[in-house]
């Protein structure tokens, strides 16, 4: 299986000798020039496919969310205040749209269980580590609570650093860090249930 | 350290997110507790274990159709949402980056120097009508004229006839008259 690989950095300034900064192809695209757009996107495409990937966890939902990501933030470029860099509020945005989904998600599935008149949900780490199902691992990050999936994507597969991660979470960097810990620390308990429990 | 507070610190110890003299304080814990280092072990389990999840390359002909992807969508709700208007119209590609920029200031200048002739032309035209009309007579009577021993010494009454019969031609006919000099001199006067 080919997997995809992030590339990290290529998005800021200096880091790739003479390349133009996001900031500098925002400018760009602001004046109408196309050839800047097409650079923004397939300087990030990956980032926030992956990204959304990692938070939906299928190809579909994860392409769809990538390019509303995109046309989220040229629609409103405008907005975009400068505090923190191109990719960061990209993150953002993405971020946001990926609760939106997840919730929706969730909506969906509620109704659809009530509409079934199914019991017995199946959300609890504890659950979840004693099934037996192929991918244990995604399906424990899967139910994870949104801000410590977040948190745990966000340093694990995008290696930020948890101040941009409180930057993109809109939270403390204390609170970065306590979400990632959290979400570590009930998938070691999602994976041992016997040793922590009565 | 108590191992109470190795569980508080296991993830930053195993990310090197703690200052190093509490990094030692650790590891000298975890050199003589089994328990806390089999709880360290299996936290770094997890931590491999997330990271070597990857997420399947959708391909080359998607990341290459991308962009485009997005530019229809985006246009499709610029459409919707006039509102929000962005400077480009996304879906033909725009050879020329931003010409307006490039154009602006031969066109201020060619403005400016527009504008400063104008008043120049009109202020000029100002001055011409505002001037008290002279008849030719009265030109040729003035002091100025009448002390010049050189300059053409018309009768009234022919000169006004020929005035009125073709002022042009008239002045043709007394410019014709002048010498070099008389020229040189009224253009002086003037």
């Amino acid at each position: 299986m080919v997997c995809l690989r992030i590339e990290r950095g290529i998005g800021q300034a200096g880091g790739g000798g003479m390349a133009e900064s996001d900031e500098q192809l925002l400018d760009r695209y602001g004046a109408g020039d196309d050839q800047a757009f097409e650079e923004l996107v397939r300087r990030h495409q990956k980032i926030m496919y992956n990204l959304a990937h990692r938070m939906l966890e299928n190809h579909a939902d994860a392409a769809d969310l990538a390019q509303r990501t995109f046309v989220q933030a040229f629609l409103h470029h405008q907005s975009f205040k400068r505090e923190s860099s191109f990719r960061t509020w990209l993150y953002q945005i993405g971020i946001n749209l990926c609760r939106n989904a997840i919730r929706d998600r969730a909506y969906r599935a509620q109704e659809d269980i009530h509409e079934m008149e199914l019991a017995g949900p199946q959300d609890t780490f504890a659950e979840v580590a004693g099934a037996e199902l192929k991918d244990q691992m995604r399906r424990m990050i899967q139910i994870l609570p949104p801000r410590q999936k977040e948190a745990l994507v966000l340093r694990v597969y995008h290696d930020h650093a948890f101040q941009e991660i409180g930057a993109i979470m809109r939270c403390s960097e204390g609170a970065a860090k306590a979400n990632y810990h959290h979400a570590v620390d009930n998938l070691r308990r999602a994976l041992a249930p016997s040793e922590d429990g009565p | 350290m108590t191992c109470y507070e190795i569980k508080d610190v296991t993830v930053p110890y195993l990310e090197l997110d703690l200052d190093p003299s509490r990094i030692r304080e650790v590891t000298a814990h975890l050199d003589g507790c089994a328990g806390c280092r089999a709880e360290m072990e299996a936290v770094r389990q997890v931590l491999v274990r997330v990271k070597g999840r990857a997420v399947p390359d959708p391909g080359e002909e998607f990341w290459k159709d991308f962009p485009d992807g997005v530019r229809r969508e985006l246009a499709r709700e610029q459409a919707l949402t006039p509102g929000e208007a962005v400077p480009m119209s996304l879906p033909p590609l725009s050879a020329s980056p931003a010409p307006q920029r490039m154009l602006w200031w031969p066109m201020a200048l060619a403005a400016t120097l527009l504008l400063v002739t104008s008043v120049w032309s009109l202020t000029s035209l100002i001055a011409h009508w505002s001037a008290p009309l002279q008849p030719p007579t009265a030109m040729l009577n003035s002091p100025a004229t009448t002390t010049e021993p050189d300059l053409p010494q018309l009768d009234d009454v022919e000169w006004q006839r020929f005035w009125d019969e073709d002022p042009d031609l008239a002045l043709v006919d007394m410019a014709a008259g002048l010498d070099q000099q008389a020229v040189d001199r009224l253009f002086e006067d003037m």
